[in-house]
């Protein structure tokens, strides 16, 4: 992915071009382990948001591929932007912790502490949700979604704000491959999610993503 | 409500206070009415002595459940089974909030306290409905619970009311005003931790148990200074020797198939399961004042359907319990469900009755009504079983282990009585309660403890196109026959009155809310509001007459549909 060094922002706190990436500026400790990070991460191409001072200048790395507004710069990445703090905070926790494993998100997740976590969750909450222009799913689908939802119960968990995520409007693809996911035990930090997937057939979860994608959030929000 | 506004508002509830003459029981003769009087609205100060006598308070309702005895059975008798046909909505508020409305409605000296999904109260005039105050619980970004973010209902004693949050914080409001007083946080959400049951205040302790049997918590009743929050005791209902004494056999003498021989070796292998073996507390404990104990009923072990991870007979899960109020000391108890992996575990609050034992002899009673269906019925002495009632609702299969492909069983895990009250009329020897019948298969998966996340250890799958239903039964406690039974289209939830004047009232899953004669379950009177009537009924006086009181706003288990409505009836 073409990724930058450097978040080149206008109106941050001075911040230039690569050659400062060790900033005298950077407090002791911070800038060792912004050294270690980067030599960490250098061979895959990426630099961790660590010596990034405020939660803009760290979620303009996230803009890389969540989006500049808000939408995914492939379909198999989720929205983020108006998801649910709680939850974003929990995968970030997880992230961090190994509970979640990816090969982008697990790197990033090292530097962060619990409270840069919650900023980012916060930050990434009150963005707008994108309108991804996803169709509505066709009568026969909706109903086989609305059918296994009755059977296993998403919407007890799935309504509301809080720790559970917004599904409504995300990208098909995400909500498919994370509902695989789950089923397979490829993603791990969930068992209980794993346990309902492997409750419900393929076919219905492939209605489930398709339906939930095409759900439009009245409001705009 | 802006500042200007709730100044006034208390500036004249104030006044009012000074002008009320008495809080004792006044009720008007049946068919006439007083001439208009000015509307008490003035919570004034709840005095323990009031919280003790509620059971004889026709002008409040006071406790969750009616009285500390929880039996739900208001004394007025201005509406009966002659007169309820002409009950109709005196008002009807509408909330913020339409999601699962829960709430058991306290009313103090014409004042209402209900409470909202997401932990929001209100403070109403409760003869016209009109609001007084209202207190928003900013809700930290983690909120773990099952079932729905409900809460149900608040408790009063002083000038404060209680509230505890889905973010499982308890804390104090004036109720005059509804700021807050103080906070105290419970315990992480990040761990499983919720609250969305009532508080119970008496003799200056807060008493609360906690929400997160799903998720692998430890659970707990615990009591805090009504005053300042502080911590007083700590019960753990999950204690360090969960093993017990390998039941096989459940409370009504079914065996439950459980390998021993395995259960005892994966003790051997990983110990006792109690850090991680659930145990919540869904509902107020029940206080015997004369004993200085309380009864409570405990819920499921974690994870509800995988019994590997859990050896022995994960006590206290599943029991009736009884502890000393001034120290939440162990007392008592009863397993009702020993190693439960269907998650029929005792939900609905326990209920003190004199009852007769099997020698005919009245003893102090305790009974409670549980998701298998039986009303089980005990005495209160030692918490020993005296016998059990025939099964309100359909049982097949009992006790067929789940698998991974499913297992059908009934009661399915939304099945009996779940957190529902149910209600007792003494007079008449009966037990009410409303009751789910919803098939299900019984998925066993296992997994590790998630470290907070989800744990059911597989999953509950509702049989689609199966027939479900609800079930109003009324029970003699006494014989533990059924004396009657009425069944609605849907499964019922929510929760049950009964009054002095012989009529009981609930509310269903389509939005009906009907009366019925408490001596044989016939239908008096209906009333459709609009949205699944999910929630307990209260009643009270107010300028001389008699209201019901019930919140119509749906349920997320049961996925009725949601509203906003609190609705109070009087007759015209």
């Amino acid at each position: 992915m073409n990724y930058p060094l450097v978040p080149a922002r206008a109106g941050t706190q001075g911040h230039t071009g690569g050659s400062s990436i060790l900033d005298s500026r950077l407090r002791g400790n911070e800038r060792k382990s912004c050294a270690w990070a980067l030599a960490f991460t250098f061979a895959a191409a990426l630099v961790p948001p660590c010596w990034a001072q405020s939660v803009e200048e760290k979620a303009q790395l996230c803009a890389a591929c969540h989006g500049e507004n808000g939408i995914p710069q492939q379909k198999g990445t989720p929205v983020i932007w108006g998801q649910y703090q709680g939850y974003l905070y929990l995968e970030l926790r997880d992230y961090k912790s190994g509970a979640r494993k990816n090969d982008i998100m697990s790197p990033l997740a090292q530097s962060l502490e619990r409270d840069d976590m919650m900023a980012l969750a916060l930050y990434f909450s009150q963005k707008r949700w994108p309108d991804l222009q996803q169709q509505s799913a066709p009568p026969e689908v909706a109903a086989r979604a609305v059918q296994a939802n009755v059977s296993v119960g998403c919407t007890g968990c799935h309504q509301g704000e809080g720790t559970q995520p917004r599904l409504a409007g995300q990208t098909a693809e995400y909500l498919h491959q994370t509902m695989m996911d789950f089923r397979n035990r490829v993603r791990g930090n969930n068992p209980g999610m794993t346990d309902l997937m492997l409750a419900t057939s393929e076919q219905d979860i492939a209605a489930l993503a398709e339906y939930m994608a095409g759900l439009q959030y009245l409001g705009g929000q | 409500m802006t500042t200007i506004r709730m100044i006034l508002a208390s500036a004249a509830a104030f006044a009012l206070a000074m002008s009320l003459t008495s809080a004792t029981a006044q009720q008007s003769k049946r068919g006439q009415r007083p001439p208009a009087a000015a509307a008490s609205v003035a919570p004034g100060n709840v005095t323990q002595d009031m919280l003790s006598r509620a059971a004889a308070d026709a002008n409040n309702f006071l406790h969750t459940n009616g009285d500390y005895t929880q039996k739900r059975y208001h004394p007025a008798t201005q509406i009966n089974a002659s007169n309820v046909r002409r009950l109709r909505p005196a008002w009807i508020f509408q909330t913020d909030v339409k999601e699962s409305l829960e709430t058991s409605p306290i009313v103090v000296n014409g004042v209402m306290y209900v409470t909202t999904s997401f932990s929001q109260v209100y403070a109403l005039n409760a003869q016209t409905g009109e609001q007084l105050w209202y207190y928003k619980q900013p809700l930290g970004p983690i909120t773990t619970y099952c079932c729905g973010p409900n809460n149900r209902g608040v408790a009063v004693y002083e000038d404060k009311v209680y509230l505890a949050t889905l973010d499982s914080k308890l804390v104090a409001l004036d109720a005059k005003t509804g700021s807050k007083v103080w906070q105290t946080d419970i315990a992480d959400p990040e761990l499983g931790y919720s609250e969305t049951m009532a508080p119970t205040v008496v003799k200056g302790k807060v008493l609360i148990g906690t929400n997160g049997g799903e998720y692998g918590i430890r659970g707990f009743v615990r009591a805090y200074d009504a005053k300042d929050g502080k911590l007083l005791w700590n019960f753990d209902t999950i204690p360090e020797n969960s093993v017990g004494v390998w039941a096989e056999k459940d409370a009504t003498g079914r065996d439950m198939k459980r390998n021993i021989q395995a259960e005892k070796d994966q003790l051997a292998k990983t110990g006792d399961p109690y850090k991680t073996l659930g145990g919540g507390v869904w509902q107020n404990p029940a206080v015997d004042l004369a004993t200085n104990r309380i009864y409570f009923v405990v819920g499921n072990p974690s994870p509800d359907l995988d019994g590997s991870l859990r050896p022995g007979d994960n006590l206290y899960t599943d029991s009736l319990v009884s502890l000393d109020l001034d120290t939440g000391k162990y007392v008592c108890h009863f397993q009702y469900i020993a190693h439960d992996v269907w998650d029929l575990d005792s939900v609905s609050p326990p209920v003190l009755v004199d009852v007769r034992n099997n020698s005919g002899q009245l003893v102090s009673g305790v009974i409670h009504a549980g998701k298998t269906g039986h009303v089980y019925v005990h005495d209160r002495k030692d918490c020993s079983l005296i016998r059990f009632s025939e099964t309100m609702v359909p049982q097949e299969n009992m006790w067929t282990l789940p698998t991974p492909q499913g297992a059908r069983m009934l009661p399915g895990a939304n099945g009996g009585v779940e957190w529902s009250p149910i209600a007792v009329n003494p007079p008449l020897g009966v037990s009410y309660a409303i009751n789910l019948h919803q098939p299900m298969t019984y998925q066993v998966q296992s997994s590790p403890y998630p470290n907070g996340k989800l744990w059911l250890g597989g999953a509950f799958k509702v049989i689609p196109g199966e027939e479900q239903a609800g079930y109003i039964v009324a029970v003699d406690y006494n014989t533990g026959k059924i004396r009657w039974k009425v069944k609605t289209p849907q499964p019922m939830i929510g929760g049950i009155l009964a009054t002095a004047g012989g009529v009981v009232f609930t509310g269903e899953a389509n939005g009906r809310f009907r009366a019925y004669d408490g001596r044989n379950g016939n239908v008096l009177w209906t009333f459709n509001a609009g949205a699944g009537v999910n929630a307990p009924p209260s009643s009270y006086m107010a300028g001389g007459k008699q209201y019901i009181v019930v919140g119509a706003g749906g349920n997320v288990q049961i996925d009725s549909k949601r509203g906003n409505a609190i609705i109070a009836f009087t007759l015209e």
